[in-house]
């Protein structure tokens, strides 16, 4: 679970393609009672460009696992860094940067 | 308050305050933790909209007819409305709300995740515009074990 989070960020026309992936169990109820393992998800992820918000989720356990997300924005330069940070229901965080290409 | 929205709080302030101050940084899971728990869609839309009166136009979802894999199955939810929250809401898991998305000013509506569904169920997704709420939903059918549908 130390593994960084992986992103992508791609400019074309203006718009900035992010995808990552974060490496996370994502454990729901059923999964963790299975796993003998306690449950624990993110619940939270943000990414920033610049200090500027672009994307925030507050998410469940329904996410599967090693949660991918793909988004879109405008507003950022080649070489900006795009930050992705998750919280899990543990309360561990994890920040992971990325830069746009 | 049990230990699960404890936890909750704690982390999330936890989680804000690492923030720089000039985001306006909302986390659901801390300001509305009742949506979580909500077990049917329109109650989870009333916990977080205050209302489940949805116009069902504007808003597209895409995600597969029938997934095989119901643990992973991706959704796409895109819209051209000047929306400030959007959601994701299923039936098919003992609680509603899988993401809440809050949309930063002038963001592009075009949110992809991969979610799980426990069986065939419906995907709605809920945007808030306006004061409107829009939605739109797909049917995802999971077949446990190959060729079925």
């Amino acid at each position: 679970m130390a593994k960084k989070t992986r992103i992508k960020a791609k400019l074309k026309k203006g718009i900035i393609t992010v995808k990552a992936m974060a490496k996370h169990a994502m454990l729901g109820h059923r999964e963790a009672k299975k796993a003998k393992k306690d449950v624990n998800f993110i619940t939270y992820m943000t990414a920033t460009v610049n200090d500027k918000l672009v994307y925030e989720v507050s998410t469940s356990q329904f996410l599967s696992k090693n949660p991918y997300i793909k988004f879109k924005f405008k507003g950022a330069e080649k070489g900006d860094k795009v930050i992705i940070s998750w919280v899990d229901l543990k309360g561990t965080t994890q920040t992971s940067i990325g830069k746009i290409k | 308050m049990n230990r699960r929205i404890f936890l909750t709080l704690g982390m999330s302030a936890f989680a804000v305050s690492l923030l720089p101050v000039n985001l306006k940084a909302m986390n659901f899971r801390e300001s509305q933790p009742k949506v979580w728990s909500a077990t049917k869609v329109e109650q989870a839309m009333i916990e977080l909209f205050g209302t489940s009166d949805a116009i069902e136009s504007n808003m597209k979802i895409k995600a597969p007819d029938i997934a095989e894999n119901g643990a992973v199955i991706p959704v796409t939810v895109s819209t051209k409305l000047n929306a400030s929250k959007v959601a994701i809401f299923q039936d098919a898991n003992p609680e509603s709300t899988v993401a809440v998305f809050s949309v930063p000013e002038g963001g592009i509506i075009d949110y992809s995740v991969r979610i799980k569904l426990g069986q065939t169920g419906t995907v709605t997704v809920v945007a808030l515009a306006d004061g409107k709420l829009y939605k739109a939903s797909k049917l995802v059918k999971v077949t446990i074990g190959g060729c079925g549908g």
